[in-house]
């Protein structure tokens, strides 16, 4: 059987060298693909403190080893970078088919490198990659974009852009491929920092497999067992939309910047009044499940707005944020992220920052172009988008970011900054969800739900045993829910599909596809996951993380949480302290939080030892 | 014969913030409607009009999904029912 660790297309903007090399065993063996790749080439390849917006940081796009074939769910792909919103490792996760493309052209992974001097972007074939003039695409949104490259380079071309988010450096921008967004962490800063306008890939569908026949065969149990659970159902015909009605009924869906964690009035925004205008679904490369519900407005002062989305997050981004129950002005905003290539989590969020610091005050209709930011009213939340995407007015200071924002504006206004490590929440209250809240504090890349998601805590799950949603006393929840999602990551796995019942399978499927034996046991693939982990840890304590930035908003560890009718009221995260020695001890840290010589050692991990040996003084 | 049904956080508000209740029914269906005696209002939490499980939801017995057909399942002394919900993540 031939050994499949996958190819690296690296390209260097500023000298325009373009070279290819193939993953060396080891590394495929200690990190299996996708985020394992990201993290272990970025740890090697980055020096500490380099400037993330400077010619010395680099990008990474990333197929999972499983993409473009027969296997469901399993055709993400990944940018990973230092983040400009952070200073820490970042990988924020797309959809779409660009992963699948990006197989099929022989690649598994993309090593940007340097600054273009002018705009380019790079068309890729099975033939080779080169560097092209994008003059005319920069300003255009990523429709335009995307549009533009299939017409030039043909149908079986798909394409990861930017759009004027990115080139404006907003520090939240999204690389976009179709309608979907790589979002978290200006990933797409990154790009518009290199004048990278986009990647295009001109290819047809052919197989990348170590072992054709055995993947095939649990391809099919995969399809078979997917097909047959009832989650897959519910999600092929609801997708996220439902999940707000949840939250709402729980307690922890953020509202007013996070004062609430139940929105007055929520029945007119649930998944069953958001299909009222649902026009569609679409769904990702070989997935079943076409979980990206359309929805398109026709009357009313959004009329005309369409878009994939909204999914969960980005109807709280436009509606909890500011309090708003217009499900049309969530689909405008949702459209107009997609389109200027914006994170709408962290937009959302920073214009209901926003909102909070014109009610106390701090920030005035003087300030902000003439906008007034009353709660219930979303017309000057859409109009802020395009503004940050422009860095127009007052949206130069939003596209900073919440945290930044605040620093610059000073007043007090940093209390109203709702952010760990520099990344803004996301819409599950931490006080109603406290190991969900637990890992916003901890993840390696600041505040993301998807990061070491807590499903037992919101929807009940049972593995690897039931929670109290309110007890600070979890840790070892939070480190399972964060070391299984990194090996789910190395196959770049749907979070969703993790609660399909195929996880069993995963790592068959990537043994096949690889040819490396060891990859299926699943035993094995836990240690990987712990040992991402800790490389990316180790990797945010050498550009200076402590414990110190380990804590959630001082909002949550001071101010009881309102849930109107919903449980949770008085709710507060009390025992910060306690929880972090308690989850630095589980994961084999010191108190400051840095890895030990003895857990590095264990994980195989003794290049990084003396890294760590130098912090820990 | 008690088997003990765990209530899921997004439930514990209908049951003044009971955790875990003990029925004696024979199968999953007979268990729940006990269930809902005892706190008529997650009726419709659980169930359709039509008496069967909401979509969305999913019981699993001993760690094992009851799906499909749950509501019949037979149950045995001892026995631990999860109601969880089917979807993940958002």
């Amino acid at each position: 059987m031939t050994v499949n660790t996958g190819r690296i297309l690296r390209v260097n903007l500023s000298s325009g060298r373009i070279a290819t090399e193939s993953v060396p065993r080891k590394v495929a063996e200690d990190f299996v693909g996708g985020r394992g790749y990201g993290i272990r080439y970025l740890y090697d390849e980055l020096a500490p403190g380099v400037e993330p917006l400077g010619e010395a940081n680099k990008l990474l796009m990333i197929a999972g080893p499983l993409a473009g074939n027969t296997a469901q769910a399993v055709s993400r792909w990944m940018t990973c970078t230092k983040s400009p919103q952070t200073g820490a490792w970042a990988r924020s996760v797309c959809g779409a088919d660009f992963g699948a493309w990006l197989k099929f052209a022989g690649y598994e992974v993309i090593i940007v490198e340097g600054r273009a001097g002018k705009p380019v972007y790079l068309h890729l074939t099975p033939d080779g990659c080169q560097i092209q003039d994008a003059g005319q695409l920069w300003g255009k949104d990523t429709r335009v974009t995307q549009s533009w490259l299939a017409e030039r380079h043909g149908k079986n071309t798909r394409t990861a852009c930017i759009g004027p988010g990115g080139e404006n450096l907003v520090k939240y921008a999204a690389v976009v491929s179709d309608r979907r967004t790589a979002g978290r962490c200006g990933t797409g800063t990154v790009m518009g920092s290199k004048n990278l306008k986009a990647v295009a890939v001109t290819a047809a569908r052919r197989l990348t497999l170590a072992d054709p026949d055995a993947y095939d065969k649990l391809a099919r149990a995969q399809v078979s067992t997917i097909l047959n659970n009832p989650g897959f159902k519910h999600h092929k015909e609801w997708g996220t939309t439902t999940t707000q009605d949840l939250t709402n009924s729980i307690g922890i869906y953020p509202v007013r910047n996070f004062r609430y964690g139940q929105q007055e009035g929520y029945q007119q925004i649930t998944g069953a009044e958001y299909r009222k205008l649902r026009t569609g679904d679409i769904g990702c490369y070989s997935c079943a499940a076409r979980c990206g519900k359309v929805h398109t407005v026709k009357t009313g002062p959004y009329a005309g707005a369409h878009s994939e989305g909204p999914e969960y997050e980005s109807i709280w981004a436009f509606t909890g944020t500011v309090e708003s129950l217009s499900r049309e002005a969530s689909i405008a905003a949702d459209q107009l992220c997609d389109d200027m290539g914006l994170d709408t989590i962290s937009s959302g969020s920073t214009i209901g920052f926003a909102y909070e610091c014109y009610e106390k005050g701090l920030l005035k209709k003087s300030d902000l172009d003439g906008l007034e930011l009353k709660y219930g009213d979303p017309a000057p939340m859409v109009k802020l988008i395009k503004k940050i995407a422009m860095r127009e007015g007052i949206g130069d200071l939003l596209a900073e970011g919440a945290m930044r924002a605040a620093e610059k504006m000073g007043g007090g206004a940093e209390a109203y900054a709702i952010h760990v490590k520099g990344l803004e929440l996301p819409a599950y209250e931490p006080r109603g969800a406290k190991s969900q809240g637990y890992n916003y504090a901890t993840a390696n890349i600041g505040a993301s739900h998807c990061y070491g998601y807590a499903p037992q805590e919101i929807f009940g799950a049972i593995m690897p045993r039931p929670v109290d949603r309110f007890s600070e006393e979890n840790p070892d929840i939070v480190i399972f829910n964060q070391d299984g999602t990194a090996w789910h990551e190395t196959g770049i796995a749907c979070a969703f599909s993790s609660g399909w019942g195929w996880m069993d399978i995963f790592g068959k499927l990537v043994a096949a596809a690889r040819g490396i034996d060891k990859l299926a046991d699943g035993d094995y693939l836990g240690k990987v996951g712990e040992r991402m982990w800790n490389l990316e840890r180790a990797f945010n304590v050498r550009e200076g993380f402590t414990r110190q930035q380990d804590y959630l908003p001082k909002r949550m560890r001071t101010e009881p949480l309102h849930t109107r009718e919903a449980p949770g009221e008085g709710q507060m995260v009390s025992h910060h302290d306690e929880f972090l020695d308690k989850y630095y001890q589980l994961r084999g840290w010191t108190k400051e939080g840095i890895p030990t010589g003895k857990k590095l050692k264990e994980l195989g991990l003794d290049s990084v030892v003396k890294d760590m040996a130098t912090k820990r003084k | 014969m008690t088997v003990k049904i765990n209530i899921p956080p997004f439930f514990q508000h209908l049951t003044g913030s009971v955790k875990i209740f003990e029925a004696g029914g024979s199968t999953v269906g007979e268990c729940l409607n006990e269930l809902v005696r005892q706190y008529p209002e997650i009726k419709s939490k659980l169930f359709t009009r039509n008496g069967r499980l909401l979509k969305g939801l999913n019981v699993f017995i001993n760690g094992e999904s009851a799906y499909p057909g749950e509501l019949a399942r037979p149950v045995r002394d001892g026995d631990k029912l999860h109601i969880t919900y089917v979807m993940v993540g958002g």
